[in-house]
């Protein structure tokens, strides 16, 4: 059985392997550039060299690895259309399950094969460009600390893993239940982008309680650039008066993942929030008065955050969820098999 | 000895269409079993039930004493050609022959080569560059080179031209012999199965009309010809299978397990056609009153 699960698969096999090389080899090139750059002119400097060295740095790095990540992203539902939807549903397309399941292989024993088969075969195409790219990027992940950011988490680490297999046993359920190798094809890219829309933005953010915290606000937040800037929310704009709220816009705390909306409104000591009046008195541009200013009104903002911490725990539930649901979904394919087919 | 087909009540229906009704059949070993009806009368779905493709809606099926594809060593007793006997076009002909050795631990892979030499395949063509009567062969050479006790066809050669269907049935009833094994087969055209078949079940509408030896059925069923009175004052032994009656004379065909009685007059043996016209005949008459060119499909 192993055998014609190999004669059958090889060609898309010796494909894909081909194109991972390729990438494989360029992900070393990439890697290796990074970290020389990284370990020549960012380790250890200091001040404006600094600054500058991390602005090429940005420039020369940064998009490339988002779109590899992109492409890494894109990986899994190559896997669940290509490799999943026709797996079952081209027999029954063409008819030849009438012959496969005819032979002296039970159709549990021959779903087993080539679900294991191929499961095994895209969890180690993944996982070498996962642990790749992650090795790649890791001075981009940690000078910019946004592991956490949904490009960066999705085509990081394990994280890929629990994709590719989920999305390669959904490739094969729909097949399996709409029988038509295309329409298996657009529903599985449909649901299977659907999914991965859905996690980082309505399911990812609650797998933990989020911790709240309070930031006092120093003047350090005005020298660097911890934040975007600072103003009032809302459309108001600049024909507010002195008594609008005044906060801060993009706070960043580097390898967190920062839940609560990028406008924080900053408030007093007694929790009344902090205007333009206050913002006047204390914000004059003289560092130590201002200093001072903020420091006797407490003045503060407070945060929803995943800290840098909880990196691995998500990483370990998000592929264990998705790892999750592909047994779910092989238990509907073991499940359907044997009761026929018209 | 285990019959190879046993069912009680067999139905399957899709939706709330009947596909196959109330099937109660017992066919005895050893034989090549016809399973004659027209298209959409069951046939497939009684085939797909004996190799377990599906599974039925009530009662039961057993295949040689055990339920159909209910392990390994059922599916490897039992060989199973498909309609339009379907292959991996992209599979060589040699594939083929590697994927029923690594499929089936009874292969015979002799037997195999030697089928394909015989039939002047080349073992590294492709299966979908075959022609629809070497397609067939391929498919049959892959069921019966497991070395199956029994061998299900269904409709092997209706998409063959006439004379690759005689080639292949020709070849087939060669192959029972060697190999001794027993056979269903279904065809919706008569004469294919009368060439091949010692036992002959009629399917028709989802229901089986007639099921029994050839030759046996043969000697109990009649021709019986005379005036319209004549046939309609006949004796509760004989059953009237199915009467046409044109203005000068009308005909019958009965169905009379005793001998029959000496006083009716023109009682002539009936052939395996127009027994089987008269079951098909009958059976689309009942199912729908206005007669249709259904049973006309099942030609000579």
């Amino acid at each position: 059985m192993i055998w014609l699960a190999w004669r059958q698969f090889r060609i898309q096999l010796l494909v894909t392997l081909a194109a991972i090389a390729a990438l494989a080899i360029y992900l070393v090139f990439f890697g290796r550039g990074v970290h020389h750059f990284y370990d020549t002119q960012i380790a250890g400097c200091t001040g404006e060299t600094c600054a500058n060295a991390q602005e090429v740095f940005n420039d020369k790095y940064f998009n490339e690895s988002m779109l590899i990540g992109a492409a890494l992203l894109f990986l899994p539902a190559l896997i669940g259309c290509f490799w999943g939807a026709p797996l079952i549903a081209r027999e029954l397309e063409t008819g030849t399950h009438r012959l496969v399941w005819n032979q002296s292989v039970t159709r549990t024993r021959w779903l087993a094969v080539k679900l294991g088969f191929i499961a095994l075969f895209s969890l180690a195409v993944t996982g070498l460009l996962s642990l790749l790219l992650s090795w790649a990027a890791q001075p981009i992940d940690k000078l910019f600390g946004s592991r956490f950011g949904p490009m960066t988490f999705d085509s990081r680490d394990i994280a890929p893993l629990g994709y590719a297999v989920f999305a390669f046993i959904l490739g094969t359920t729909i097949g399996l239940l709409i029988r038509r190798t295309l329409p298996a094809m657009a529903v599985t890219l449909a649901i299977f982008i659907a999914v991965q829309i859905a996690m980082p933005t309505l399911i990812r953010p609650h797998l933990m309680s989020p911790i709240t915290s309070t930031v006092a606000f120093t003047s350090d937040f005005l020298e660097n650039k911890q934040i975007d800037g600072i103003g009032s929310s809302g459309t108001s704009g600049g024909s507010s008066g002195d008594t609008t709220p005044v906060g801060i816009f993009g706070y960043n705390k580097p390898g967190a993942w920062v839940l609560s909306s990028p406008f924080h409104a900053l408030l007093k000591a007694d929790g009344s929030a902090f205007t333009r009046v206050d913002m006047r008195s204390c914000m004059t541009g003289e560092q130590t008065r201002d200093g001072t200013c903020l420091a006797s009104k407490n003045v503060h903002f407070n945060i929803t955050y995943h800290p840098a911490s909880r990196y691995w725990t998500f990483q370990w539930i998000e592929t264990a969820i998705f790892l999750a649901l592909a047994l779910a979904l092989a238990a509907v394919c073991f499940w359907r098999i044997p009761r026929g087919f018209s | 000895m285990t019959p190879i087909l046993e069912t009680e009540g067999l139905s399957k229906r899709y939706g709330r269409k009947p596909a196959l009704s109330d099937c109660t059949l017992t066919l005895p070993p050893g034989r090549i079993v016809g399973l004659v009806g027209p298209n959409g009368a069951g046939k497939s779905t009684l085939l797909g039930l004996a190799c377990g493709l599906i599974r039925p809606t009530a009662g039961s099926i057993t295949v040689l004493g055990e339920r159909p594809a209910a392990n390994a060593t059922q599916l490897a007793r039992v060989g199973f050609v498909a309609q339009d006997t379907p292959v991996y076009s992209g599979l060589s002909v040699a594939d083929h022959l590697r994927l029923g050795a690594r499929l089936n631990r009874s292969w015979d892979q002799q037997l195999a080569e030697q089928r394909i030499k015989q039939l002047g395949l080349d073992p590294a063509q492709r299966a979908g560059r075959l022609s629809g009567g070497q397609r067939a062969q391929l498919a049959l050479t892959i069921a019966a080179a497991k070395r199956p006790e029994l061998l299900i066809f269904d409709e092997p050669v209706a998409s063959l031209d006439p004379l690759a269907r005689r080639a292949f049935l020709r070849n087939l009833l060669e192959f029972v012999a060697e190999l001794d094994v027993s056979v269903v087969l279904s065809s919706h055209v008569l004469s294919d199965l009368e060439q091949v078949c010692d036992y002959l079940v009629v399917l028709v509408a989802s229901r089986v009309q007639l099921a029994g030896d050839v030759q046996d059925l043969l000697a109990e069923h009649y021709l019986l010809s005379g005036s319209r009175a004549d046939l309609a004052g006949l004796p509760a032994t004989i059953e009237v299978i199915q009467v046409e009656h044109t203005p000068l004379r009308s005909t019958a065909v009965v169905r009379c397990t005793t001998p029959i009685p000496r006083a009716i007059l023109d009682a002539e043996p009936v052939s395996l056609e127009q027994m089987t016209m008269a079951y098909l005949t009958r059976a689309v008459e009942m199912s729908e009153p206005s007669f249709s060119t259904k049973a006309l499909e099942v030609q000579r």
